[in-house]
């Protein structure tokens, strides 16, 4: 697998200079974007992919394999799940503070000034753009690795992907 | 207080479907016991909320607080009761099917869970669109389960059912969408009654043309089913236990509650030619699905075929739309739950024991494994439709329904059905039991019992492999049969013994299913 890639991949001093140069732009965007989205047009989704796009940038100027030994399985994995978890603790706390799933009014019994905006803002930047970020690498990864790759031991994790698409699938459609 | 409970049923196999690929970090080999823990609490808020509806009638929770038609509503009433039912003990049964039968990698029960997460969503929704959502999380799922054998034919079967699976649920979007434009709701009860009075115009007409081709598809109703064979035979065998039992089981649901629910009995009184559409595509998938199942020698395209004939009698019960048919499409959706996840988890068994895949295989295996070919024997005859069994008890209210309903030719489908079913269970119990003693070298005849004769018959799935008749499917017989179950364990028949049981026990329950059905009939046809 790894003489593959080292095969398709060309060190070129113009994508790389490129890259550096830009990808400092595209992650603030990706941010910039995830963070609004409450109040103003933005959103995780957008701004997750976003972000997610600067794991694929990098791999395609400094080589796949290498990016994805930088950037570690752990992260992708861990992001894809937060975002999942705190989806469902958004949701669920609502119910449990006596309201329905992802009532945000329910927040109001909590001490915070905006809990609606609050609310939304959790779902968005916790929830789905950690999700949207993490598959779009994650996923990434996995194809790049080819059809042998050990799922369980390699990058990302196969149906777990399929999983957190499912899952923001389910966060877009609450968007 | 249940009314919470009804997102916890799709946010618990959501959540715990994380657990899986995160534990991949450190240990491999758990992704079992996270998806037991999260089948059993699943099971455990399943049995409170059918509780609560038996008691109570109709559990609603509103998501976010909007209230309808602005906000995505769950609800469990008496038609989605016993598939969210179904779909709790079946998780749990296939799980401890799993056990010793493999997979085990934690990927895997990932998205076992979120399969799970995806039919309780479907049954539970009141929302048109957040149905197509929950279609896809099912369908996501299922692709990655059907190739989760990581052979290239599984691999190709789980594309061809992802290219499928993917115009179904886009030509579903496609009439939610002419609902949409119509009524300007997406709300189930909401669109129903907005929908009422403009049953003649063609963007409803279109509506319902597109939803009701694209749960065809789901379902695989003849001719939409081509899908399913392959999906089916190359998926390992608990994989096709479990969404044999599950995953058509809720698009025909979904069928159901859409028919019911939303565009209501008044529809097909103003529109008959579309009732006679969808009972002819009923009446066709029943004949030609039964007809193709009884000239198929490999076991699990045999079942394949068979399924897609079942679910066209459901579709014809629920097309029928009256309370008998209603009733018997219910029944007969959940019993064909049991029984066809039964035979697939005993097609696992004697493959993995004998290596048995054709009908022909089957020889005399009714000896060696007593148990399993008993339990097989009585879910044949329960599909046959002979009682005292839920396939006969379905089959029964929906011939009943068809001949109250004056729909003679169906009543006349069912038992021609009926006829075909029985030609293709008969040759098979023929093979277990009554098949010539060809191989008078096997000592086991007889003998122990299945949980004995698990371990020795290694020896005798090989002598048994290859001679048999030529297998235009199976993997050549070079190499061992990876769909098989790794092992057979006293578990695995245990759970097949139970749903057998369970099957011929329903056979008794007429007045269950009729308290749950009875309030929500009374609402359908008032």
């Amino acid at each position: 697998m790894s003489d593959a890639e080292r095969g398709t991949y060309t060190e070129s001093e113009v994508i790389m200079s490129t890259v550096r140069v830009v990808t400092p732009f595209v992650l603030t965007f990706g941010l910039f974007v995830t963070f609004h989205g409450a109040d103003s047009p933005g959103g995780g989704f957008q701004g997750g992919a976003l972000v997610g796009t600067v794991a694929l940038m990098l791999a395609f100027a400094f080589g796949i394999d290498a990016t994805r030994r930088w950037l570690g399985r752990r992260v992708v994995t861990v992001a894809a799940s937060l975002g999942v978890v705190a989806f469902a603790a958004v949701g669920l706390g609502g119910v449990a503070l006596g309201g329905s799933f992802l009532d945000y009014t329910a927040y109001k019994a909590l001490p915070l000034k905006k809990p609606v905006k609050l609310g939304i803002e959790a779902v968005e930047i916790a929830g789905i753009g950690l999700i949207v970020g993490g598959v779009i690498a994650g996923l990434f990864f996995l194809t790049a690795a080819g059809p042998d790759a050990d799922v369980d031991a390699g990058a990302g994790a196969g149906p777990a992907t399929g999983d957190d698409t499912g899952a923001g699938g389910r966060g877009g459609d609450a968007e | 207080m249940t009314d919470g409970l009804l997102p916890l049923l799709v946010a618990v196999p959501v959540l715990a479907a994380v657990a899986p690929p995160l534990l991949c970090l450190r240990t491999t080999g758990t992704g079992w016991y996270v998806a037991a823990v999260a089948c059993a609490v699943e099971a455990a808020l399943a049995a409170l909320v059918v509780r609560s509806v038996f008691l109570g009638g109709a559990v609603r929770h509103v998501v976010g607080g909007y209230e309808r038609p602005y906000g995505i509503e769950l609800v469990v009433d008496g038609l989605s009761a016993p598939v969210v039912a179904l779909v709790a003990v079946v998780s749990l049964g296939v799980l401890a099917f799993a056990y010793t039968a493999g997979p085990r990698r934690n990927s895997f029960y990932s998205a076992y869970l979120l399969l799970v997460g995806g039919l309780m969503g479907v049954s539970v929704t009141g929302d048109l669109f957040n149905m197509f959502v929950f279609l896809e999380i099912t369908g996501l799922a299922t692709y990655a389960l059907v190739a989760a054998d990581r052979s290239g034919r599984s691999a190709v079967a789980a594309l061809k059912y992802l290219i499928l699976g993917t115009t179904g649920a886009s030509l579903f979007l496609i009439g939610v969408g002419y609902a949409f434009v119509e009524t300007g709701t997406l709300n189930m009860v909401d669109l129903s009654e907005r929908l009422a009075g403009s049953y003649g115009d063609r963007a409803v007409l279109a509506s319902f043309g597109f939803i009701l081709v694209g749960l065809g598809l789901k379902t695989a109703v003849f001719p939409l089913h081509t899908w399913q064979p392959d999906a089916y035979s190359y998926a390992p065998d608990t994989v096709t236990t479990f969404i044999s039992a599950l995953v058509s089981t809720v698009a025909a649901y979904a069928v159901g509650r859409i028919v019911l629910t939303v565009f209501t009995p008044a529809f097909f009184e103003a529109v008959p030619a579309a009732r006679a559409a969808v009972l002819a595509f009923a009446a066709v998938s029943i004949l030609a699905g039964s007809a193709l199942a009884a000239v198929q020698t490999e076991i699990k395209r045999m079942l394949t075929y068979s399924s897609v004939s079942q679910f066209g009698l459901v579709i014809a019960g629920f097309a029928l739309v009256t309370s008998d048919a209603v009733l018997g499409a219910v029944v007969h959706l959940v019993g064909h739950g049991l029984m066809k996840g039964g035979l697939f988890a005993a097609a696992g068994v004697m493959a993995a024991r004998h290596g048995a895949r054709t009908v022909g295989d089957y020889a005399r295996l009714g000896y060696r494994s007593p148990v399993v070919a008993g339990a097989v024997g009585i879910f044949g005859v329960a599909l046959v439709g002979i009682p005292p069994s839920v396939g006969f008890l379905g089959k029964w209210y929906i011939a009943v329904g068809a001949v109250r309903a004056g729909a003679w030719p169906i009543a006349v489908v069912v038992f021609l059905s009926t006829l075909l079913t029985l030609s293709y269970v008969a040759r098979l119990l023929e093979r277990l039991y009554f098949a010539e003693p060809t191989e008078p070298t096997d000592p086991a005849v007889g003998a122990g019992t299945d949980a004995d004769a698990g371990a020795g018959t290694g020896a005798d799935a090989d002598s048994e492999v290859g001679a048999r008749d030529p297998d235009p499917v199976a993997d050549g017989g070079a190499r061992a049969d990876s769909r098989a179950p790794a092992a057979v364990s006293t578990g695995m028949v245990a759970a097949i013994v139970a749903a057998a049981v369970v099957v011929v026990a329903l056979g008794f329950a007429t007045a269950p299913f009729e308290a749950f059905l009875e309030r929500f009939l009374g609402g359908v046809f008032p």
